[in-house]
């Protein structure tokens, strides 16, 4: 974040009257997670959003510029938080933007229907002096619950503009953005007003604010001056560090009695008057019905919570969760796939050669980019549907339950309750497994299970079993592929346990989680975050993952013209690194070569094995489907995989797939392999460095290398250190080399 | 008494919190602040971590931290 020292001064605008009408007005979104904040944003912006990371941190940071009444405005979302003080990454980012940029006001989302614990953060925000508009949001739930809210009283105690609104229904929005336009014209004019904290702590504050003066009046200029005095009397580290304050002996005095009469904590003291003025405003502005019903939220947690059900029910949403998220989105992957394969490089020859184009840049396009740009496009409907139904669980309010449920579990290998989805999902594929780490709230639990979620072994690492099980081990095939999951999970469980005592030493991160009332997410707010992340991981991670297979047919197809695989890069790197598995049981350049392209995506081993132990001689001559029928096929075959997706879901039969002829790939294996080093094998690639889509996915979500770059050395160093067990523990046993 | 020894349904009035640092600020800013009424909902099917419901709310927070909580039991 940038440091941006900007003068700090009251009444610039209210003294110079006239409001620049072409300036573009910024505005600043703050609320409390679960108020409803996103789905308010996504209604205003819809997919004029921008989504990106704050700088250095792993926090979404959402933007959107549009027009509303003739005039610019720049939204900013901040990230949902319950305070301003100094200690998660959240409230760091939030304030520090307040602070720096100083937006020309906030719009501060406040659920109605939890207004006490929403006006802590009103309180706090007031501090800083800058213009708040409230949106006085889930105003149609409280109407229900028959909350009276007395919407001029807030107006008139806090001195701010509120606007009942409802997101979901897209009530009350028009009214938000006219009032902000309105307050951003009146300028510092519409200054909060300055709330009394109790006759303690303003004398406090007033000791303070003279020592300030006297000793460092331009701090006073940099900073709003209201929430310098409140931060420094708190003793909040961040800001003493950043205003470096040499003489701090006033402040002693200053506290002095207030400690005396208070406490000695002076944050406890500050927290309770701030809730103070919270719990006073609530009371006087809402009126509650006599008679509480029982609501909905309590009934469904008798049963969803419920001491036996819980589980059961855990236990079939995930099931639920991760068939519809790679069922439903399968067929359509395969129809991308199938189609970037076969109609869209016939039609790039059919360009192409008629141009005189040479045989390597046909064989670059279609083996290259289209087959790069398809890597990335398969992966397109996975994303979206996990998206969608993760940002539904939590949406909805089920995410919550689920951590309370796991958390017992999870937090016994150091993990958060909240990280069993994202591992979970990583069975099916490691990329949405790492996108839904954002789940988690904490960077560390974050960042380790993101770590972790790549020993989960995913889909594409299947062929690869069921190549070498059908081979080496046809009686015990399920017993063998079996193992290999549960030693993906068992290595996570020990990595957990290491990584907490290395890298991420220190305090556990604690588990403090609002178990927020249960609500039906509205579709199109889905369906926008759901885009969001998509566009994200298109056409950002997409990037990545395209240039690395390029670089792959590079590696395959040079020195252009090689007659035999072992000659080309590939091949020549292959064998260059094939003594490093020596020990492992392995050293071929044949297997180093495909573990090499693996890295694209760990199913390709079984392609590369393929073309380098038994290269198809003379391609059978096709007929050529004529553009028509290639278009007819890109358009029926879309309605087939439709049909399918429904038909898994409904588990209707499905007509058998045609099973390839491997015949002379197997009996290659057959020669190269043994069932021990086989197994050594299957071990190494279930375990070495994540493939290039879930490094890209990483990089993207940690918004640095760093994190990609110690998945990809502690994966590759675990992977040969167990392969190096598996084969040398086996001869050791008398297994056979 | 602490908040972790509570039973589901049972009540209690904070009367102080142990915990320091960013935890303890943590639940302050979360409102469980001394004086306040809290209320047991539920313990978890493993029997960790507890919700609670606090400022017309539910939280949950896990028995160790719980445990810091010292209350008075109300009915």
């Amino acid at each position: 974040m940038s440091n941006t020292q900007l003068k700090y001064k009251d009444d610039e605008q209210a003294a110079g009257g006239t409001p620049a009408v072409a300036r573009t007005i910024t505005v600043a979104v703050a609320g409390n997670p679960n108020s409803g904040k996103s789905t308010l944003i996504n209604a205003i912006a819809g997919t004029r959003l921008h989504v990106g990371n704050w700088a250095g941190v792993t926090v979404e940071k959402k933007e959107a510029l549009f027009e509303f009444g003739g005039r610019k405005i720049r939204l900013v979302d901040l990230p949902g938080t319950y305070s301003l003080s100094p200690y998660s990454q959240e409230e760091i980012v939030a304030r520090d933007y307040l602070v720096h940029e100083r937006p020309d006001l906030i719009v501060n989302v406040v659920d109605a229907t939890n207004l006490e614990r929403n006006l802590y953060l009103t309180v706090q925000i007031m501090e800083l002096g800058i213009p708040v508009v409230m949106a006085l949001n889930i105003y149609d739930e409280a109407q229900e619950k028959g909350y009276r809210i007395d919407v001029k009283g807030i107006e008139e105690m806090l001195g701010v503009a509120v606007v009942p609104t409802s997101a979901t229904k897209k009530t009350g929005l028009d009214e938000l953005l006219k009032r902000v336009l309105d307050v951003a014209d009146a300028g510092a004019g519409r200054a909060p007003r300055k709330l009394s904290y109790g006759e303690d702590v303003e004398t406090a504050a007033d000791y303070v604010a003279e020592a300030l003066e006297r000793n460092y009046p331009s701090l006073l200029e940099r900073y709003p001056k209201r929430w310098l005095l409140l931060k420094i009397m708190e003793q909040d580290g961040q800001v003493l560090e950043k205003v470096n304050l040499p003489d701090q002996g006033f402040l002693e005095e200053a506290l002095h009695h207030l400690k005396r009469a208070h406490g000695e904590d002076i944050e406890s003291i500050m927290a309770d008057v701030r809730y103070s003025l919270a719990s006073g405003l609530t009371r006087e502005i809402l009126e509650k019905p006599e008679l509480r019903q029982t609501e909905l939220t309590e009934k469904i947690d008798r049963i969803v919570l419920n001491r036996f059900l819980g589980i059961p029910i855990f236990m079939a949403a995930m099931w639920l969760l991760f068939k519809l998220t790679f069922d439903l989105s399968a067929p359509f992957g395969e129809w991308i796939g199938a189609m970037t394969d076969g109609p869209f490089k016939r039609w790039a020859s059919a360009i192409l050669t008629p141009l005189g184009a040479p045989d390597w840049t046909v064989s670059l396009v279609n083996d290259g980019v289209i087959a790069g740009v398809g890597s990335v496009l398969v992966f397109v409907p996975v994303i979206f549907a996990m998206m969608f139904f993760i940002t539904f669980l939590e949406g909805s309010g089920y995410m919550a339950r689920a951590a309370f449920v796991m958390d017992r579990t999870m937090h016994s290998i150091g993990l958060h309750g909240k990280s069993f989805i994202p591992m979970l999902l990583g069975f099916g594929c490691n990329v949405p497994g790492i996108y839904a780490t954002r789940t988690l709230e904490n960077p560390k639990d974050k960042v380790l299970t993101a770590l972790l979620v790549p020993l989960m072994s995913c889909g594409a690492r299947l062929p690869v079993y069921v190549l070498f099980v059908g081979i080496f081990f046809p009686n015990n095939s399920s017993t063998v592929i079996w193992s290999l999951y549960i030693m993906g999970i068992l290595l996570a469980v020990l990595m957990g346990l290491v990584f907490k005592r290395t890298l991420f030493r220190g305090e556990a991160p604690m588990f403090i989680m609002e178990l927020p009332p249960y609500r039906m997410p509205s579709f199109s707010s889905l369906c926008v975050h759901t885009w969001e992340k998509g566009k994200h991981f298109l056409f950002k991670a997409g990037t990545y993952i395209f240039a690395v297979s390029v670089l792959v047919w590079f590696l395959l197809n040079l020195p252009w013209g090689v007659e035999h695989k072992r000659d080309s890069y590939l091949g020549q790197a292959g064998a260059a690194v094939a003594p490093i598995f020596e020990p492992v049981g392995f050293g071929t350049w044949e297997a180093a070569s495909s573990l090499i392209t693996g890295v694209i995506a760990k199913e390709i081993v079984v392609g590369t094995m393929g073309e380098i132990y038994a290269p198809k001689h003379g391609e059978e001559k096709k007929e050529i489907p004529t553009l028509q029928e290639d278009l007819k096929e890109v358009v029926t075959s879309f309605g087939e995989a439709s049909v399918k997706a429904v038909k898994t879901l409904l588990y209707l039969p499905q007509p058998e797939e045609k099973e390839e002829d491997r015949g002379g790939l197997k009996l290659a294996i057959q020669g190269a392999f043994t069932p021990l080093t086989s197994y050594a094998f299957m071990v190494f690639v279930l375990l070495y460095m994540p493939c290039v889509v879930a490094i890209a996915a990483m990089r993207q979500e940690f918004g640095t290398w760093k994190w990609a770059g110690v998945g990809l050395l502690y994966q590759t160093a675990l992977a040969w250190g167990a392969a190096l067990i598996v084969y040398q523990g086996g001869r050791l046993l008398g297994l056979g080399g | 008494m602490n908040l972790a020894k509570l039973k589901p349904g049972q009540k209690g009035k904070i009367t102080s919190i142990g915990s320091i640092g960013p935890l303890k600020r943590r639940l302050m800013d979360m409102g469980v602040l001394v004086g306040e009424d809290v209320k047991v909902l539920k313990v978890a099917p493993m029997g960790d971590p507890i919700e609670v419901s606090i400022k017309s709310y539910n939280l949950s927070l896990r028995k160790k931290e719980a445990e810091g909580i010292a209350v008075e039991v109300a009915g």
